[in-house]
């Protein structure tokens, strides 16, 4: 572990404190995976965003592991002399399951505002301090403790709850 | 950053999100004869001039993520070029390199599997491109253009379809390596429809910067400048318009892209004019691409298919690659069994959008739909298509239910919408 | 840019004009530029090389091929049409290479045909499936087809 992590401080040239981070692991030549506990998420994205400059911010995706939720920031570090890119992905582990709370980034990032909302759509994670936390994707109509990617609803049973609503909906009318 | 945040998909019904100093709201979308897809943009205006566009998305959810969970690997290599209508070889690209690095294979495919994959992603962006300057210019009124570079895509089509078998969707990827190959024939007929059409795009890029009725339209039309390019995180030919010199195919090569000689394109002026001209550039580099892999492909040797267990190990991976509207990146977890854990797909245009809608801020209503054209929207390639939200003359917004409602009894007893 | 001429696409207009339309009628392109040998259509299987193992049911990634065996040379595979997307997997993973999806001679006909009559085809009928059993579990299959269909419809209405 601190091979990979004295590498990555050498390429984005800050130091991070060392309880910071639970985990980094080098996936291969230039790419790497940050894990670190949701509570100290934010001092190192802060890090990250000031200190080494990133800026830049692919996506979000969000999953479940054993009983908590993971959210995933893919963010890129750019090398803008030698035209190269560093990918990390940044994993938020031990989100808990039954109140999903995690801190948002759009302090750092303006495009965390629609993956952060997607996420919140599919698993209901809620991003603390996120100004505008509603929906986005679902239908306005959806039920409210459906949270479609959880894995607790198979395919059939989200097929069955989208064929209910158009019924109920056509017979309010 | 988070006091002027102001979230650019905050669409209120009320219409107490409009802005202050906006005298009138333009709806557009969802269906509307300008765009191809269902799109809804709500652009507040005073007078001629935009003061902020707002866009809502979400509706026509195909939920593909989560389809994919309940297939197998193997089965998902057909589900994934279905992510996008028109570039679907390079999601499958994308799909089947995680799929060969969790399966530990990712070294064993033959050069001749990766030319033809190669060749497959180039060919879609050469005719990816080519139909959208083409419906840049016909959003700019120069019909002329419009047909004859439409007439031109032709020649790549006819290409892709001897090669792969079919027009758009070429499906050429499985999980191992490809599933035909090239033969001499074929590549020897589509070397002169190749250097045909080098001659074409240069006649178009010689009309899209000479012709005075295209160029006034588009030149410092929308200006996106670098700074809030690295803000608002846009990606592909949008960045690059804008002197941001990214493409995956350099900055982290995937394939063998480090291995072909080619040049990075980018423009810093950052209007749409800039984003037109690296489009046209690219093309050009992608059809001189072709060229070089073919002449690499008649010495080139190896298995086309490596067999790969259905099983797919423990483990997760992010790969990327340069779609043609720009970044698609994909997260894949595997469990050990043969179907994913979760698989999360990101296509280029959604994180395109912001960027699009900070260039209106300020420019002339006529001047929107180029701007509008200019991130090459395709609505089916965010995986979250449209819902539709729909106002009459007066402030009245349908709900997204109410209104397909409506249309279906509108068609249904063909009587009028409204 | 730098200089900005008019008319720069007046030569090629004028050469059009004289020139005559570009596109072709359907069956006029199809003379010209016939379709490639291989391109993707239907499957269709070989029955004296099909061992029924069953491999092509179960990588279709659009569930649109079933079959129903007794053992290796007594079975039956159907397919319903409009649900194939002719991606090929079958061909790909078939092990004894049984499956062709390459052109045939009817090729309008299993392209535009989407009628209920049409839907399901029997792909492959071997041993003592083959005549009376599989036309009649094919009768019992688009009965089925076309109550779904009916059912669909009540549901949109
Ligand atoms: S066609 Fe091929 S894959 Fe299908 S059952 Fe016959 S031998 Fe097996
Ligand atoms: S071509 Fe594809 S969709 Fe059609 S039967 Fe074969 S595997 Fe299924």
């Amino acid at each position: 572990m601190s091979d990979a992590l004295s590498e990555l401080e050498n390429i984005l040239n800050i130091t991070i404190p060392k309880d910071f981070v639970e985990e980094v692991v080098k996936v291969e030549e230039g790419h790497f995976d940050i894990i670190s506990p949701f509570e100290k998420a934010y001092a190192l994205m802060k890090i990250l965003h000031d200190d080494a400059g990133i800026y830049h911010l692919t996506t979000i995706s969000a999953y479940e592991k054993d009983d908590s939720f993971n959210v995933c920031y893919h963010i890129q570090h750019r090398i803008e002399e030698e035209v190269k890119e560093i990918p990390i992905n940044f994993i938020i582990t031990k989100i808990d399951k039954d109140n999903p709370k995690t801190p948002s980034m759009i302090d750092f990032f303006v495009a965390a505002d629609y993956y952060e909302r997607e996420c919140y759509d599919f698993y209901g994670i809620y991003f603390n301090d996120h100004p505008f936390m509603e929906r986005l994707i679902l239908p306005e109509k959806w039920p409210d403790d459906v949270r479609p990617m959880k894995k607790e609803y198979s395919w059939e049973q989200i097929r069955e709850i989208t064929l209910n609503l158009a019924k109920q909906i056509s017979e309010d009318d | 950053m988070a006091e002027d945040f102001r979230s650019r998909f905050r669409v209120l019904t009320d219409g107490s999100d409009a802005p202050l100093g906006a005298d009138h709201h333009i709806f557009v979308g969802p269906q509307h004869p300008w765009a191809e897809e269902p799109a809804h943009f709500i652009i507040h205006v005073k007078g001629e001039r935009v003061v902020e566009a707002n866009i809502r998305i979400g509706f026509n959810l195909r939920g593909m993520e989560k389809a994919m969970e309940a297939r197998t690997w193997r089965q998902n290599t057909m589900l994934i070029p279905r992510a996008c209508g028109i570039c679907s070889a390079v999601h499958q690209n994308v799909y089947v390199r995680l799929v060969e690095r969790l399966a530990g294979i990712e070294d064993q495919i033959s050069e001749r599997a990766r030319l033809i994959r190669m060749f497959s992603c180039e060919a879609e962006r050469v005719h990816s491109h080519m139909l959208w300057y083409g419906i840049l210019a016909h959003d700019t009124g120069f019909d002329t253009l419009f047909h004859v570079t439409w007439r031109d895509r032709e020649i790549i089509m006819d290409i892709v379809e001897d090669i792969s078998g079919n027009r758009v969707n070429p499906a050429l990827m499985l999980i191992g390596g490809v599933k035909r190959d090239l033969p001499k024939e074929r590549a020897d007929k589509a070397r002169p429809m190749i250097n045909d059409l080098i001659k074409q795009v240069e006649y178009h890029k010689k009309v899209f910067t000479e012709e005075a009725s295209i160029v006034n339209r588009l030149e410092n039309v929308g200006v996106l400048t670098k700074e809030d390019a690295k803000k608002l995180t846009p990606n592909g030919p949008t960045a690059r318009g804008s002197g941001l010199p990214y493409d995956i195919r350099k900055t982290f090569p995937y394939e063998l892209y480090d291995d072909i000689d080619w040049n990075l394109v980018y423009y810093t002026e950052g209007d749409v004019l800039a984003t037109t001209l690296v489009r046209l550039d690219e093309t050009l580099e992608s059809l001189r691409m072709l060229n070089q892999i073919l002449d690499r492909l008649e010495t080139a040797s190896g298995e086309l298919l490596q067999r790969v267990k259905p099983r797919i190990s423990e483990g997760k991976y992010m790969t990327r690659a340069e779609a043609p509207r720009g970044e698609d990146i994909h997260y894949g977890i595997a469990n050990g069994t043969d179907k994913p854990e979760r698989y999360k797909i990101r296509a280029p245009s959604l994180g395109n959008i912001d960027a699009t809608l900070k260039r209106m801020d300020g420019e002339y209503i006529a001047d929107m739909p180029v701007i509008l054209r200019s991130y090459d929207p395709c609505f089916s390639c965010t995986n979250r298509v449209m819902i539709i939200n729909q106002s009459t003359g007066e402030k009245k917004i349908m709900g997204q239910d109410e209104f397909a409602l409506k249309a279906i009894k509108a068609k249904k007893y063909n009587r009028p919408f409204f | 840019m730098s200089k900005k001429k008019l008319l720069v696409m007046g030569g090629e207009a004028i050469k059009n004009q004289v020139k005559g339309p570009v596109t072709l009628h359907i069956s006029e392109r199809l003379e010209k530029h016939p379709p490639p040998e291989d391109i993707r259509t239907i499957p269709r299987i070989i029955e004296e090389k099909c061992i029924m193992c069953g491999t092509c049911v179960k990588v279709c990634p659009t569930h649109c091929l079933w079959m129903e065996k007794d053992d290796k040379d007594n079975g039956m595979i159907w397919l319903l049409r409009p649900q194939c997307m002719w991606c090929g997997h079958c061909q790909t993973y078939c092990p004894k290479d049984a499956i062709h999806i390459d052109r045939e001679p009817s090729l309008s006909v299993s392209l535009f045909s989407f009628n209920v009559r049409q839907d399901y085809e029997m792909i492959c009928a071997k041993g003592s499936f083959k005549g009376e059993k599989a036309e009649k579990k094919l009768a019992e299959v688009i009965e089925e087809g076309a109550k779904t269909i009916k059912e669909i419809e009540e549901f949109r209405s």
